[in-house]
């Protein structure tokens, strides 16, 4: 069964008196505990379909449901979410970043002081609890993020870009480390990225958007056994798929 | 001792023993420049004497009062222009025009119309702190980055929550810059309209001491102030400070 399902979802925007297309029919959906990750070219629509189905806005036509009930509004209790920038708040530790979500539902400062120290162990920075976030570094802050999202214990976490302000070695340690959380807590995980190696490396599909209106144009299954290594990117097999995704885009793109 | 602590104390050395200096080598006359005890003593002599004491409370009454007036009406004037951008479109022109010109200018206006005492100079007090901290109040609404807002929804905060946890703490240091300038305006305010035309208060007090020749109560006067207002401003920019630790680089998160 799957966690989240999305059908025939379209967004318009107004922008002065010409409506804008941003998405078209999308449609598709996504198993427990699958890595399914989200391509596509700059400005295709991928944040404003995370959006939508954060619950943060609402869509034109269609919708999207997570475990059968419509996403109408945010829905804490079962999505999490990890931003592109870290978003964490500069005022407050790590450790009651984490904490966050558990605090505005107002559960009990020991309980989730417990919790939450597991999941900074959990991304390595439990040494880290009682650092602000202008002392951590732009990876840190993204770890914090990461276990910020799963402090409520979502069945679903969405991630929009999360490394993509990082630089390249450090992206690429995180997305390997991103899939030793992911294995672990063995979530369902929906990514959104422009980079083609990161998707074809973290994911189990890869859905390919066209550029605006943004569509969903190919849905691929990568079946790289796990746990991955790195050296899977260099394989001619990787080379392969990630040329055929780059065509998917540049023919529908120019 | 920090290198910056050591230049703060050699520059005040260089000013009373400048001004020690000058009494003694006979460079200033010294009914211009009173000897620093002379000063020292009659300053002295202020802090025991009622009538002195009386004036000082009052005008830092007056000022307290038009402070705690103006920084609410401010802020939360601030606040609604900053969330309801139609509104400030019409308003922030009005309000950049009236900060550009010198208040000073309309002191006679007051006292026409609301004569001279309590209530005049504490309106002109009002006036001088209004603006200036609506205006950092309206910058720190601004500044609150939508992503924040976003992530707290999505984590599920209520209205009342993005407000008390996101909106309050974000805006805090330019509210806290705001009322540290607008604390300094009011006092200019309220010792203008005391200099201007008043019978009571500090201000009043210092005035005539400059009219009548007074030279060493005079400075023992401006001392006395100065140090006052030095005092209330470093007060609030600690606290500005200690809060703004956690902004340093926050840009980049």
């Amino acid at each position: 069964m799957p966690v989240i399902e999305v059908t025939g979802l379209a967004k318009d925007f107004r922008s002065g008196r010409a409506a804008v297309h941003a998405l078209r029919d999308v449609t598709f959906a996504v198993d427990e505990g699958r890595f399914v990750t989200l391509v596509g070219p700059s400005g295709c629509g991928k944040s404003t379909l995370l959006a939508i189905m954060a619950g943060l806005i609402a869509p034109t036509r269609g919708e999207a449901r997570i475990e059968g009930a419509p996403i109408t509004a945010p829905m804490p209790a079962k999505i999490g979410m990890v931003f592109q920038d870290p978003t964490l708040l500069p005022w407050k530790s790590a450790l009651a970043n984490v904490e966050f979500p558990l605090a505005l539902r107002h559960v009990d400062p020991a309980t989730r002081r417990k919790r939450c120290m597991e999941l900074l162990d959990l991304v390595g920075l439990s040494e880290f609890a009682d650092h602000y976030p202008h002392e951590l570094s732009g990876g840190m802050r993204q770890r914090v993020a990461i276990a910020r999202g799963l402090a409520q214990d979502p069945r679903l976490i969405l991630m929009d870009e999360p490394f993509a302000a990082l630089d390249e070695q450090m992206r690429t340690r995180m997305g390997h480390d991103l899939l030793d959380i992911w294995e672990k807590t063995g979530k369902t995980i929906f990514f959104i990225t422009h980079s083609l190696t990161e998707a074809i490396y973290l994911s189990d599909t890869v859905l390919v958007m066209s550029a605006r209106p943004g569509r969903i144009i190919a849905t691929l299954a990568i079946d790289f056994p796990r746990p991955r290594e790195l050296d899977i990117i260099g394989s001619e097999n990787f080379g392969r798929i990630r040329n055929r995704i780059w065509h998917l885009i540049s023919e529908r793109g120019e | 001792m920090s290198a910056a602590l050591a230049g703060h104390l050699i520059f005040a050395a260089l000013l009373f023993g400048g001004w020690e200096l000058a009494g003694r080598l006979a460079l200033v006359d010294a009914s211009f420049l009173p000897p620093l005890p002379q000063v020292g003593a009659i300053l002295w002599g202020f802090l025991h004497h009622d009538a002195f004491i009386g004036d000082l409370v009052l005008t830092a009454t007056e000022v307290a009062v038009a402070f705690l007036i103006a920084a609410p009406l401010a802020i939360s004037s601030g606040f609604l222009l900053g969330e309801r951008l139609h509104l400030a479109a019409t308003f922030n022109p009005v309000v950049h025009l009236v900060l550009a010109v010198p208040q000073s200018i309309f002191l006679p206006v007051f006292i026409l119309a609301f004569g001279i005492g309590f209530l005049e100079k504490v309106l002109f007090g009002i006036t001088h702190a209004y603006f200036i901290i609506l205006v950092n109040s309206f910058a720190a609404v601004r500044s609150i980055p939508p992503a924040l807002v976003a992530a707290a929804r999505v984590f599920g905060a209520t209205r009342a929550q993005v407000y008390t946890r996101i909106y309050l703490p974000a805006m805090l240091p330019l509210i806290l810059t705001g009322l540290r300038l607008g604390m300094i305006l009011c006092i200019i305010g309220v010792l203008l309209a005391e200099m201007y035309a008043s019978r009571r208060g500090i201000g009043r007090l210092i005035f005539s001491w400059g009219e009548s020749y007074q030279i060493p109560e005079l400075i023992a006067g401006i001392l006395l102030v100065s140090i006052l207002t030095i005092a209330v401003n470093e007060a609030m920019r600690l606290i500005e400070l200690r809060v703004g630790r956690f902004y340093r680089n926050a840009a980049g998160n």
